[in-house]
């Protein structure tokens, strides 16, 4: 039952599938015409492949065929064939142009006749229905158009009515700071022309690369505009505004003040020429918002992705791994200034080099990549890991700053199995020698706690020991100087030397040489006769010889100071010096 | 009690076993490439031996292993400062300090003088001073006793003026704060604040003194490049 189902649905709808494909339309750009102007016939034919014949056209007896144009375009992935016949009138008078016929795959497919009206007087022939700038048609724009779409269409509504018109639209008024946006140029055309030099526009603050033409049609109420169509991208490189100068296109119609008849039969066609030019576009670039990461490297677009190929992992020391980073995305990647790939311990990194190129367009948006490629060359044997790259770009749809990551890459390093070793890293190791320095890395771990101080460091930690040195010290000091002999013994010698240095007769030498005995050593020369003062001075330990001056000494002094008529100033001078000699010799004797 | 007192015996003894235990899984863990796994086991072995130099040294392998060439620089320094003899720790330390563009051995200083300067630690040092000290007030006091042996007195004097000024020169340099760059990259402004122009960059490891601080800033100076300037106090690591 099921079977005899399917066979019965394939049976109906196969026709009409196969009547469905192929579309075959024909129109004329004119139904009312004066025996002076032309006509135009187009065929549309679409839904077909492979080799075609012409369509066929009836017999058309009020017109003489005087062009035919052919054209191919492809309108959603079908080819869509025009066939343009212009034609003259030769009868004034109701024509008919009957039904074109085509043959596809053994059928025969057939358009509407069309009714033509031919006045002999030009103002006999109706007013056209839309006149130039005066678009009939309300528009309504999906909301999820594209805006550069959205702005195209409203544009072009705008200027329908006439026959040619140029406009231009970006898709982005407001783009950041090497955001890649686009700039679209479309032509409308709804009559023929010739010789259509363009002029592209001129820019200010934006760098712009073509992306291509392509050609389209498209209906505004009525009227069957083809258009011409010139596609941009734009990357402004500095933030502030940015303008866009119109473009233009010069152009000639075929009209002409000759009858159709003398342009058949040999008359100049006499040509004029026009030019439509676009608005221009002023744009407002935006700076870039602060807090860029250091893996920014000016990327600015959305849908990027990050992809990191290492070949090979498994090397042997001096063998090259080649390292390639890339990235995908959105617009146009060649500004975007090159990754700085991470030095890796134990290898040799050569600096990246990057190619950037297209890719196919997605969604109606120009995809681009760019490509890092790096070599490293492993120093030493190891297992090592390539840690994850960084890629930031900014979104303009977030507004914000993402980072992309690559994934960490383990990679071995066995050591080289060649003979002949000709890495060396270092530009000063000398050659030969059977030693070459392949690189630096720091010493390994301590496997064991330090070794506990030595005997230099303990003793630093016993401080009390230098108090107490220092206090002994002290100690001695002042009993070595001050605690075994009194301070007036002490001061003893100095005075008597003072007191000598004033003295001019043999009393007042006597009396510091008495003065001097009494402080030093305690012996008093006034109660004790000379005898028991030189035993007093043998028992302090002055030796004889000096006991023996001393007793000389005072002996003179004693008759100096009973008389001292006998004793000249000469002797008093000769008495001191030697009581300072003595005195000398007794200080170091007693010390 | 005796059981107390036999547990407590028995603790002491294996306490430096338990400790010396950690060094083995870090070892292990630094050896498989686990560094921030074997940081961790260093810095506990550091609770329990404050001061160890060979920790502060494997901190800094693990930091470098890490790429924090900031973090290992400062590590390294503090183990410099407690053993400054061990070749390790001069040569992994001349070798971080390199890779920022900084010196280990200042310019100018013969490679001898530096290793003699730092051929005492500064604890030895320390020691050794007090040893001369104490040789010289013996042999003063013999001196004043017994009026004896003046020469050695005046030599022992002329050593220990000597050692005291090495003392005072090494304490000097072991109480002036220093700080390693401990970020990627550090910026030096005229002021302490960021409305304040940044007149350069530091790559991390660099070494700096610090002279003085404000807020959340400290004023440096970078003996390297001499220059003096503000930097933000979490871009640092003081030693």
């Amino acid at each position: 039952m099921l079977k005899k189902l399917f066979l019965l649905s394939v049976l109906l709808l196969g026709p009409l599938y196969v009547a469905a494909e192929v579309v075959l339309t024909a129109s004329t750009d004119k139904t009312a015409l004066t025996l002076d102007d032309e006509i135009t016939l187009t065929v549309q034919l679409s839904g077909v492949t492979g080799n075609i014949v012409m369509p066929q056209l009836p017999s058309l007896p009020a017109f003489n065929v005087y062009s035919r144009e052919t054209e191919q375009s492809v309108i959603n992935n079908q080819a869509v064939y025009l066939f343009r016949y212009t034609m003259l009138p030769r009868f004034v008078g109701q024509a008919e142009i009957g039904p074109v016929k085509f043959t596809y795959k053994n059928q025969t497919y057939k358009t509407d006749p069309i009714t033509i009206r031919i006045y002999r007087d030009p103002q006999s022939v109706p007013v056209k229905q839309h006149a130039k700038g005066a678009p009939v048609t309300k528009l309504e724009i999906d909301p999820g158009l594209p805006p550069l779409e959205a702005d195209l269409l409203r544009q072009s509504y705008a200027q329908s009515g006439a026959p040619f018109f140029l406009i231009a639209a970006v898709s982005d008024s407001t783009p950041y700071v090497n955001e890649s946006f686009q700039l679209a140029v479309r032509f409308y055309y709804s009559q023929a022309f010739y010789d259509a030099p363009y002029k592209k526009p001129t820019v200010s603050n934006i760098f712009m690369e073509e992306l291509g033409q392509t050609d389209g049609t498209q209906k505004i109420g009525n009227t069957l505009y083809r258009y011409n169509e010139q596609r941009y991208q734009l990357i402004a490189p500095a933030a502030g505004p940015a303008t866009i100068g119109p473009a233009s296109i010069t152009y000639q119609t075929g009209r002409s003040a000759l009858s159709a008849f003398d342009r058949l039969f040999g008359g100049a066609a006499v040509s004029e020429e026009h030019t439509q030019t676009s608005k221009p576009i002023t744009l407002l670039v935006k700076d870039l918002p602060p807090g860029k990461p250091n893996s920014f490297y000016g990327a600015v677009g959305d849908n990027y992705s990050l992809s990191a190929q290492v070949t090979p992992r498994n090397v042997e020391v001096g063998e090259a791994i080649n390292v390639a980073v890339t990235v995908k995305g959105d617009g146009s990647l060649k500004s975007s200034q090159d990754l700085s790939l991470p030095a890796v311990d134990g290898f040799k990194v050569y600096p990246a080099a990057s190619t950037s190129g297209d890719l196919p367009v997605k969604n109606g948006i120009p995809q681009s990549y760019k490509t890092f490629k790096s070599v490293f060359v492993p120093a030493a044997s190891g297992i090592y890991i390539l840690p994850s790259i960084k890629w930031s770009y900014f979104s303009p749809k977030t507004k914000q700053y993402k980072t992309l990551l690559t994934q960490p890459v383990q990679l071995t390093v066995t050591p080289s199995t060649k003979t002949e070793n000709v890495y060396n890293f270092s530009p000063n190791s000398p050659a030969g020698g059977g030693f070459q320095t392949l690189g630096s890395d720091i010493h390994y771990l301590k496997t064991s706690y330090a070794p506990t101080s030595n005997i230099l460091a303990r003793c630093s930690q016993y401080g009390i020991v230098n108090v107490i040195a220092l206090i002994l010290v002290a100690i001695m000091v002042f009993f070595a100087s001050i605690g075994k002999k009194s301070l007036a013994q002490k001061k003893a010698y100095t005075q008597a030397k003072t007191r000598l240095k004033k003295a001019t007769n043999g009393q007042a030498i006597a009396d510091t040489l008495s003065h001097y005995l009494q402080q030093k050593l305690k012996i008093s020369t006034g109660s004790l006769p000379l005898k028991d003062v030189a035993a007093a001075l043998s028992r302090k330990g002055v030796t004889p010889a000096t006991v023996q001056q001393f007793s000389a000494l005072w002996q003179k002094l004693d008759t100096a100071r009973f008389a001292p008529e006998a004793w000249g100033a000469q002797n008093a001078l000769e008495l001191r010096q030697q009581a300072r000699l003595l005195l000398k010799q007794l200080e170091d004797e007693t010390k | 009690m005796k059981r107390r007192i036999l547990f407590l015996l028995f603790s002491v003894c294996w306490l430096p076993l338990a400790a010396q235990d950690i060094l083995s899984p870090a070892e292990e863990a630094y050896r498989q490439g686990r560094f921030s796994q074997a940081l961790g086991l260093y810095e506990t072995a550091l609770k329990n031996h404050p001061n160890d130099p060979f920790v502060y040294y494997n901190i800094g392998n693990c930091y470098f292993k890490m790429g924090s060439k900031g973090l290992a620089a400062a590590n390294y320094y503090r183990a410099f400062r407690l053993a400054p003899r061990d070749k390790d720790i001069r040569h992994n330390l001349s070798l971080v300090l390199a890779s920022s563009g900084d010196r280990f051995i200042p310019a100018g200083v013969p490679t001898v003088l530096h290793q003699a300067f730092y051929s005492l630690s500064y604890d030895e040092l320390r020691g050794l001073t007090s040893i001369v000290f104490w040789c010289f007030c013996v042999l003063l006091i013999g001196w004043l006793l017994k009026r004896k042996g003046f020469r050695l007195v005046v030599l022992s004097a002329f050593v220990l003026a000597l050692c005291a000024g090495w003392l005072y020169w090494r304490h000097t340099l072991q109480q002036t704060p220093l700080a390693v760059v401990a970020v990627p990259v550090a910026e030096i402004r005229s002021g302490p604040g960021t409305n304040f122009p940044a007149s350069a960059n530091l790559t991390q490891g660099h070494l700096v003194i610090i002279e003085d601080g404000k807020d959340n800033w400290q004023e440096v100076i970078v003996q390297s490049q001499g220059v003096k300037g503000w930097i933000e106090q979490s871009a640092l690591e003081k030693i």
